[in-house]
């Protein structure tokens, strides 16, 4: 029977939940499920898991664009039947898994893989740079201040041998979120891109008075530079909302919350930089990433200076950092004075933090190095 | 801007069928016109309670109230809160009642 729309509520389900995930395992993971002995990265995108029965898990990752269509999602069941069975998953990078139970398997899954142009690019494993986790930009997120397949595209296209090869001193995780709600793990990620605003919201007092709760956007903002107001319009004296100008750091949650109080502006807008993070507590704790660069313009379709800018943080890395040893890490080690100069990156006052807790992030020692990034 | 039309009545609404204008333009016409939309089959009391308790606290602090604020008021638990508005608090009531449309992360 189809959906009724005169009697919605007959014969719904719900609260039905994700289908188990023991469903879709290949048979050699069911049958070797927590029995895992070792693994290995025998070249870049393919591991082998061997269990303690003496079976062997193949795993291909390619990597994906992860806004994709149903049809390319029928092409990947089309290779998962011709080679593994009918089986695939996802990671939580959005790159894409093939599983065979044998080493013989592995070639010509590779080949038929290799023989669809580059849609199926194998790589993503071990010290080299894996997917972008990404989120909507302009493709359907109304508070975005840039774009996020756009860019992540650029970006992979530069450091794409880094996708498929595995020569960093650790692995490199690099994400984008297209506003500072930094949907995903930019806060947390080697290097960050991150689309910034740089002007205060234009306040629409003809719509606010239907559309905002004002209380809500007064209390949405994290500097109190959203005050309640009256406005006239038509004649009328109506509440409404100002802002302080001065005070307004352009994060945009006053939007979020209030449709009548936009920002977006296409010269103001643009992305920042954020390197250091990690979440693994391996060697280090995890960290947070750090502001480096405050603004880059939005250059659409191929955002040169915002390739140009991870591409060089990344090398200069590559060329410095010691063996197992993330950005964040390298970058606390030689110190930041240092990074900023190794990677040619102007030291600007927006790096300094101002906002609440900042004066943990102050120097309070005469340990520094001479460099010649503060001119 | 999209309007509809109801009874004899327009009212000026966005594309998810929210008032544009607020409360201003909110009547009992309203009410029976998203009945009909969020598919409730009959206006009972306890409809009126919670539309009443929404506009009696949006009018008071100009938001509406936090959900667990809303059952506390009229007593009713969030469960039959969706048996009364199948959409939910939000999408539902605060719609019936002239609400703004809720904002932030949805």
């Amino acid at each position: 029977m189809g959906y009724d729309p005169a009697n919605p509520m007959a014969d719904r389900i719900t609260d039905i939940g994700p289908p188990h995930y023991s469903k879709f395992h290949p048979p050699v993971v069911a049958k070797n499920k927590g029995k895992w002995l070792w693994h290995e990265i025998t070249q870049p995108g393919v591991l082998v898991h061997k269990a303690e029965s003496g079976d062997e898990c193949w795993t291909v990752r390619v990597g994906a664009a992860r806004l994709i269509s149903t049809e390319l999602i029928y092409e990947m069941c089309d290779i998962a039947d011709a080679h593994c069975d009918g089986f695939l998953r996802f990671t939580t990078r959005n790159n894409v898994e093939f599983m065979v139970d044998d080493k013989a398997k592995v070639q010509p899954l590779l080949d038929d893989l290799a023989s669809r142009g580059n849609k199926f690019p194998v790589g993503g494993t071990g010290a080299g740079v894996t997917n972008i986790v990404h989120t909507q930009g302009w493709v359907h997120c109304h508070t975005p201040a840039t774009d996020a397949s756009g860019v992540v595209k650029a970006v992979m296209d530069e450091l794409f041998d880094y996708f498929t090869s595995m020569k960093l001193p650790a692995q490199v995780r690099i994400a984008l979120a297209c506003c500072l709600n930094m949907c995903g793990a930019v806060h947390a990620s080697d290097i960050a891109i991150l689309g910034v605003h740089r002007k205060p919201p234009m306040i629409d007092h003809s719509r606010i008075t239907g559309v905002c709760e004002l209380p809500l956007a007064i209390s949405a903002c994290p500097l109190g530079a959203v005050k309640p107001a009256k406005a006239t319009v038509d004649g009328k004296e109506i509440k409404t909302v100002k802002v302080n100008n001065e005070r307004c750091m352009f994060c945009g949650n006053c939007y979020t919350m209030c449709p009548a109080m936009p920002l977006a502006d296409p010269d103001g807008d643009g992305i920042a930089i954020l390197v250091g993070g990690k979440v693994s507590n391996a060697r280090s704790a995890p960290k947070f990433s750090k502001l480096v660069i405050p603004f880059l313009p939005n250059t659409p379709p191929r955002w040169p200076e915002t390739v140009a800018a991870v591409k060089n943080i990344l090398e200069t890395y590559a060329g410095d950092a010691k063996k197992y040893e993330r950005i964040g890490e390298w970058a606390e080690r030689i110190g930041w004075e240092k990074f900023f100069e190794k990677c040619n990156i102007p030291f600007t006052i927006k790096s300094v933090d101002d906002y609440r807790l900042a004066y943990d992030t102050w120097r309070t020692t005469t340990q520094f190095k001479y460099t010649n990034a503060i001119k | 801007m999209p309007t509809i039309e109801h009874n004899g009545n327009s009212y000026n609404c966005d594309e998810d069928g929210f008032l544009l204008n607020g409360m201003d333009d909110m009547n009992d016409d309203w009410i029976d016109y998203v009945k009909g939309v969020e598919g409730i089959a009959e206006l009972t009391d306890e409809h009126h309670k919670v539309i009443d308790a929404l506009r009696e606290y949006y009018k008071k602090n100009g938001i509406a109230p936090m959900v667990r604020i809303l059952s506390k008021t009229t007593g009713f638990p969030l469960k039959r809160i969706y048996e009364l508005f199948p959409s939910g608090p939000g999408k539902g009531a605060c719609k019936m009642a002239g609400l703004p449309k809720p904002t932030g992360c949805v």
